[in-house]
C-alpha cells in the first residue's frame, strides 16, 4: 500500500476542501513555482529556437577577411590558394566589393555590389537560378529591384556596364548577408580580394577552419583575419544554457518556497486538527495511517498545483511560440516537455516532502493531551 | 491474582475484560510528582456497566486512559481479555484498542466533513472489508435512520453523541469507555443514552466504564467505584 491509497486519499480530499481559501493559496504558490520552471524554460527554447534560425543558414561559412598587418589591405591569389589547401573540399568564393551607380531607365542609386565567382553558394534565388559559375548577368534582390523599377530579365546599368537581371535574390535569413547586388568576380578589375567565403561542411567544419586558415597563412604576420557565426552561434547556445539554468535556479527556489508555504499550512492545519486526529488515533487508527492521510494531503497539493501550473505553462508556451514562430504546437518539442515534467515531478516532491514533518508530528502526537485540549 | 474490589454484576463465566492491578501512573508537573492514580486495582466483567466518579482531577480521566491503552501506567499490570498489554508498545495498543475497544467521548469528536455513516466507519477506515451495512445498522439501531448521511452540524448533541456511541461500537468491542457521556446533554437526552448503554452491556456482553460527575449515570450502573486523588474509596 503506498501513501495514495484510498481511505487516505478520500480523507486528504475532505480535508483540502475544509478551508478552500488557504488550500487555494497553498497551491497557488505551487502553480507559481511550475510556472516558473516550465513556462520560463518553454520561453528559454522558443527564444534559442529564433536565435538558432536567424544563424542557420550562415552558420557554416567562414569569412576571411584581410588582418591588421596585412600592407596591401587585400587577400592575394597565392592567400586564396592557401586558403583553398587548407579548406579541402570546401567552396572557397573569393570576393570584391565596391560601391557602384546603379541605374534603370528611371532610377539610380549608389549601391555597395559585390563581385563573386560563385554566388549560388552564397546566395539563394527567390526568383531565376544562379548558375555557377556566374560569368555574366547581375543578381539584385527584391528592394534594389523595386527601387529601379525593374523585374527579371529586364536590363540595368551597373558602373556603366549594362548587366541582364538572371535572378532575385531571396530575402536574407539572417544579419551579415544584407546583399544587394551581386556581378560576376572579374567585372571588378582590381589586384586581390575584399574578402574571401569559405563554406564549409557544418558550423562545427567551420569553427575548426576559422582556427586553421590564420594558423597557416599568419605565419610571419597577420595577414588575414576570420569570422565564423559559427562561433556566435556557439555564444548563443552556451548563453541559452546559462540563462535556462538561472531561471531553473529561479523557478526551483519559489518552488522551494511554496513547499515552505504547505509546511507552514500542513502544521497549522494538523495543529487545528488535533483533538480529531486524536480520536482517530483512540479508535485504532496506526501512526503510519495517520501519517499517510497527511502526506497525502501535501501531495495533492502538489498534484493539483503542478497540474494546474503544466496546464498555464502549455498555454504560455503555445502564445510565446505562436507570436514569436507563427508555430505554436513547438510548444511539445521533447525539450520543453522536459521542462514541463521537471516542473511537474519537482512541485509533487517538494510539496510531498513538506508534509512529511507535520505528518510526522501529528501522528507520533500523544493522544491522551490532543483529546485534553 | 486478581483484585477484585466488587462483585460484577453478571457472571459469565469468562474474566474480566479489562483489569487493573496495583496500577501507579504518575506525572510530572511543575518539578512535582503527582500520582494520578496509586496502587489501584479495577476490573470489568463483560456485561457489566461501572460508573466511576470523583472530584475533578482524582484521576478518573487516566483510569480511563489507562484502560483503554492510550496511556502506559508508571508500575502495575494492565491486563486486557486476560492478556497482560503493559509492555505492548504504541502500534500493539493501537491494534487492541481497534480491536477489543470503543471510545465515546465527551465532546463527541466527530469529522466535520464526513457523514454520520461515514463517521462511524473511522475506526474501520484502514480495516479490509466493508462495513457500511453494519454502521447503518447500528446508526438506525439508535434512532438516526433518518440522519444517515446527515454531517454533525446538521445533527443536534444528543444524535451526535449517538454517532458517536455507533461509532464506538462499530469494530464490536469487548470493552466501551465513556468519558462524561452525558456531559452535554440534556436529561431527557441523557437517559436515552444511558438506556442505550445498559442495553449494549447486557445484550452484547460489552463491558461498559463510564467516567462522570453526573448522578443520572450512577442509577443505570451496576455499580459505582469513588476516586479520590487517585485512591479506590
Amino acid at each position: 500500500m503506498g501513501p495514495l491509497d484510498a481511505p487516505a486519499l478520500k480523507m486528504a480530499w475532505l480535508n483540502l476542501q475544509r478551508n478552500r481559501l488557504r488550500t487555494g493559496l497553498a497551491t497557488l504558490g505551487i502553480v507559481i513555482g511550475v510556472v516558473a520552471i516550465a513556462a520560463i524554460g518553454i520561453t528559454g527554447t522558443a527564444l534559442q529556437y529564433g536565435a538558432t534560425q536567424e544563424l542557420g543558414g550562415l552558420s557554416n561559412t567562414v569569412t576571411v577577411f584581410p588582418g591588421e598587418e596585412n600592407e596591401d589591405g587585400v587577400i592575394t591569389d597565392p592567400q586564396v590558394d592557401s586558403i583553398e589547401r587548407v579548406a579541402t573540399g570546401a567552396v572557397v568564393a573569393p570576393q570584391r566589393t565596391e560601391t557602384m551607380e546603379v541605374a534603370s531607365r528611371s532610377e539610380r542609386r549608389q549601391v555597395t555590389v559585390e563581385a563573386v565567382s560563385r554566388p549560388a553558394a552564397l546566395y539563394d534565388a527567390a526568383e531565376g537560378t544562379i548558375p555557377t559559375p556566374m560569368r555574366s548577368g547581375a543578381l539584385l534582390n527584391a528592394e534594389v529591384a523595386a527601387e529601379l523599377g525593374v523585374e527579371l530579365g529586364q536590363t540595368v546599368s551597373i558602373g556603366g556596364r549594362s548587366y541582364r537581371i538572371i535572378a532575385i535574390l531571396d530575402e536574407p535569413g539572417g544579419f551579415g548577408q544584407g546583399v544587394s547586388v551581386v556581378i560576376p568576380l572579374d567585372d571588378v578589375e582590381r589586384d586581390g580580394y575584399d574578402q574571401v567565403t569559405v563554406v564549409a561542411a557544418d558550423g562545427e567544419d567551420a569553427q575548426r577552419l576559422a582556427a586553421e586558415i590564420p594558423a597557416e597563412l599568419n605565419q610571419r604576420e597577420e595577414v588575414v583575419g576570420t569570422f565564423t557565426p559559427a562561433d556566435i552561434q556557439e555564444s548563443v547556445s552556451g548563453f541559452f544554457a546559462t540563462l535556462n539554468a538561472a531561471l531553473l535556479g529561479v523557478g526551483s527556489i519559489s518552488l522551494l518556497v511554496a513547499g515552505v508555504s504547505i509546511l507552514n499550512v500542513m502544521l497549522m492545519s494538523v495543529v487545528e486538527r488535533r483533538a480529531e486526529i486524536g480520536v482517530f488515533r483512540a479508535v485504532g487508527i496506526r501512526r503510519w495511517e495517520v501519517m499517510r492521510m497527511i502526506v497525502a494531503e501535501a501531495a495533492l497539493l502538489g498534484i493539483v498545483g503542478g497540474l494546474v501550473g503544466v496546464a498555464l505553462s502549455v498555454l504560455i508556451g503555445y502564445t510565446v511560440n505562436g507570436q514569436l514562430h507563427g508555430q505554436p504546437m513547438l510548444v511539445f518539442q521533447p525539450r520543453n516537455l522536459e521542462f514541463l515534467a521537471l516542473g511537474f515531478g519537482f512541485a509533487v516532491l517538494a510539496s510531498t516532502l513538506s508534509g512529511i514533518y507535520p505528518a510526522w508530528k501529528a501522528s507520533t502526537a500523544n493522544p491522551v493531551e490532543a483529546l485534553r485540549g | 491474582m486478581t483484585h477484585r474490589n466488587h462483585d460484577p454484576a453478571t457472571d459469565g463465566g469468562a474474566g474480566p475484560v479489562a483489569e487493573l492491578d496495583d496500577v501507579t501512573k504518575k506525572y510530572r508537573s511543575g518539578g512535582e510528582t503527582i500520582a494520578a492514580l496509586s496502587a489501584v486495582d479495577f476490573a470489568v466483567e463483560p456485561g457489566e456497566m461501572v460508573a466511576v466518579i470523583g472530584p475533578s482531577g482524582s484521576g478518573k480521566s487516566t483510569l480511563l486512559n489507562v484502560l483503554g491503552l492510550l496511556d502506559v501506567p508508571t508500575s502495575g499490570t494492565v491486563r486486557l481479555d486476560g492478556d497482560d498489554v503493559t509492555g505492548y508498545d504504541d502500534e500493539a495498543r493501537t491494534m487492541a484498542r481497534r480491536r477489543t475497544i470503543g471510545f465515546v467521548f465527551q465532546s463527541f469528536h466527530l469529522v466535520p466533513m464526513l457523514t454520520a455513516t461515514e463517521n462511524v466507519l473511522v475506526p474501520t477506515m484502514f480495516v479490509k472489508g466493508d462495513q457500511t451495512a453494519r454502521a447503518r445498522a447500528l446508526l438506525e439501531r439508535l434512532g438516526l435512520g433518518d440522519r444517515l448521511d446527515h454531517r454533525p452540524d446538521q445533527l443536534s448533541g444528543g444524535q451526535r453523541q449517538r454517532v458517536a456511541i455507533a461509532r464506538a461500537l462499530v469494530n464490536e468491542p469487548r470493552l466501551l469507555l465513556a468519558d462524561e457521556p452525558t456531559g452535554n446533554l440534556d436529561r431527557d437526552t441523557g437517559r436515552r443514552i444511558l438506556d442505550e448503554f445498559e442495553r449494549i452491556s447486557t445484550e452484547e456482553e460489552v463491558g461498559v466504564v463510564a467516567v462522570t460527575h453526573d448522578e443520572l449515570v450512577t442509577e443505570f450502573t451496576h455499580r459505582t467505584v469513588e476516586l479520590v486523588d487517585g485512591v479506590i474509596q
